[in-house]
């Protein structure tokens, strides 16, 4: 069975694209676009790795990935964190909070894809 | 003046006027061996031989012992150290000032403008690092970027993608290019706007300038080595503004005997910094702790606090920015904040947590209190305040964090992406 990523992302177009790339490489793809709401969508479809924004309306990407580590079943899940923020300081309160890795923006597909199979490898 | 340049000018004037040395050593009386040590800089040269030399080549001797100052000396040495990738013969400086100071003026005028070309890059580096549209339009531009890299990249790679994705991708990309140019216009809007208000920034008082030189911590008020009124005549800050000055020295002034630094941090250390226990502890409002926790020195293990405060209409009257976070000095900010709700509540502080659109996060206390009690009839004035505060982590425990409200807010309607926002008064600048 293939393994399940859910992109959390509200840029359409970058979701569009990022779903094209994983689906050609064989994951299962679910996307959502607004930080309300998502917690409980990723409680429903148990992914097996995130890739979260860090600018999301209603509720920041950080604020998400904290609910989500404070819950020990979360605490081992991939979470491959996106930001046009690429300052020291950002990757280190991404860290803190318990992102598994960071990307900023702009990447590379190569990039991505390469990141997405060494967080499930 | 340097002897040097003088016999450099003498030897100038001689040669402009076409006399031998031997004839111009003649005619002042002395010998041409001696004129040529002169001139080359080797003699000194004062009293009656000057004034004859002048006299001789018809010039006033002031002509030829002032005009290159110690300044323009100092100068030239200035830019040719600044530029040391460019040899440059020092040792012939005094000379070169000499035969041409016309030139050495230019260098000193050009040096001049680049020193200041390089503080108002400076400048503009430090306000667009803290400029919450800029921040807003660079992490749309880079999201613009990231789709249409990735969309080329795809359309490239797999050429035999089927015929509607295909599509898709292309007005994909089509509509992210208009985006883009869209964000890169609003970018130049921006700043044409700004430089129209920067006649409004130059409303920026003297002593607004002076407390943020010191990071807003006055030492010598701390210490009561100066009074407010000296501080404001030490200043030289202009009739018009010395009443609004005075007050907020003096409540400056206030603050520090009421809350002495020391024991202040002690406690404030010892209590992790929560403004309602160092109320309680210190026996007084909420708002002169506010103002304390602004007022500290900055320290590396001192949490860092802005602050703001406002009176009922929204107008700014006290602001005291964070680096990571501008806050309005004019217009009012997001009408999300705990300091305008405060206004609902008087008395009651609000704790909460504030989420930016670009992911940092702040903790705020805020509070509105009156400043009089009004009279039968009339209600009393109120003014609000708020703290905030990037540096949660260390006043607050993790667990703890999540049983704080979390508000997710922005910074100005026109700088905010947030959507469908109801506090809404003004349009995306970006959207």
């Amino acid at each position: 069975m293939s393994k399940s990523v859910l992109i959390i992302e509200d840029e359409p177009f970058i979701l569009e694209a990022l779903s094209f790339l994983l689906e050609r490489e064989g994951y299962a793809l679910s996307s959502f676009s607004d930080g309300e709401g998502c917690i409980d969508y990723i409680k429903k479809i148990k992914p097996d790795l995130i890739i979260l924004d860090m600018m999301l309306p209603n509720i920041s990407g950080m604020q998400i990935l904290e609910n989500l580590r404070s819950s020990q079943e979360y605490q081992s899940l991939p979470v491959l964190m996106l930001t046009a923020k690429g300052q020291r300081k950002d990757r280190q309160a991404a860290e803190n909070a318990g992102a598994s890795l960071f990307m900023t923006k702009p990447f590379s597909n190569d990039e991505i894809i390469a990141n997405v199979h060494k967080l499930l490898s | 003046m340097s002897r040097t340049l003088i016999g450099t000018r003498i030897r100038e004037r001689r040669r402009a006027k076409k006399k031998s040395q031997t004839g111009l050593a003649q005619e002042v009386g002395i010998s041409a061996s001696y004129l040529n040590l002169i001139e080359h800089n080797r003699r000194g040269i004062a009293g009656k031989t000057l004034l004859a030399i002048a006299k001789s080549l018809e010039i006033n001797p002031r002509d030829l012992t002032e005009g290159a100052d110690q300044g323009l000396i100092d100068k030239v040495k200035e830019a040719i150290a600044k530029n040391r990738h460019i040899p440059s013969e020092v040792d012939r400086l005094e000379e070169f000032i000499g035969r041409f100071p016309g030139f050495a003026r230019l260098i000193e005028r050009l040096f001049d403008l680049q020193q200041e070309q390089n503080q108002n890059l400076q400048a503009l580096s430090d306000k667009m690092n803290s400029d919450p549209f800029f921040a807003e339009a660079i992490h749309l531009m880079l999201s613009n970027i990231t789709t249409i890299r990735s969309t080329a990249d795809i359309l490239q790679k797999n050429p035999l993608i089927e015929e509607k994705l295909h599509s898709k991708f292309l007005s994909n990309l089509l509509k992210e290019s208009e985006r883009l140019s869209q964000t890169a216009s609003g970018i130049l809007e921006h700043f044409e706007q700004t430089h129209s208000q920067q006649d409004k920034l130059a409303d920026q008082t003297t002593l607004d300038t002076f407390l943020e030189s010191n990071d807003f911590h006055l030492d010598i008020l701390e210490t009561g080595a100066a009074s407010p009124e000296e501080i404001i005549e030490e200043l030289a800050i202009e009739t018009e503004e010395q009443k609004n000055a005075l007050v907020i020295l003096k409540g400056y002034e206030t603050m520090a005997k009421a809350l002495p630094l020391q024991k202040f941090l002690n406690k404030a250390v010892q209590l992790k910094f929560a403004p309602l226990e160092l109320a309680a502890y210190f026996k007084t409002d909420l708002r002169s702790i506010f103002y304390r926790l602004a007022h500290l020195p900055e320290q590396n293990n001192l949490p860092k606090w802005g602050l703001l405060e406002c009176d009922g209409s929204g107008a700014v009257l006290y602001r005291k920015q964070l680096t990571t976070l501008s806050l309005p000095r004019f217009g009012s900010a997001c009408p999300l904040w705990p300091i305008y709700r405060s206004f609902s509540q008087p008395m009651q502080p609000i704790c909460a947590l504030l989420d930016m659109p670009t992911g940092e996060r702040f903790l705020t206390y805020a509070v509105a209190q009156f400043n009089d009690l009004g009279t039968i009839g009339v209600p009393g004035t109120l003014k609000a305040s708020m703290v905030i505060t990037q540096d949660y982590d260390q006043l607050i425990a993790k667990t703890a964090l999540t049983s704080l409200p979390q508000l997710s807010v922005g910074l100005q309607c026109s700088v905010c992406p947030k959507k469908e926002c109801t506090a809404r008064r003004a349009t995306y600048i970006l959207g």
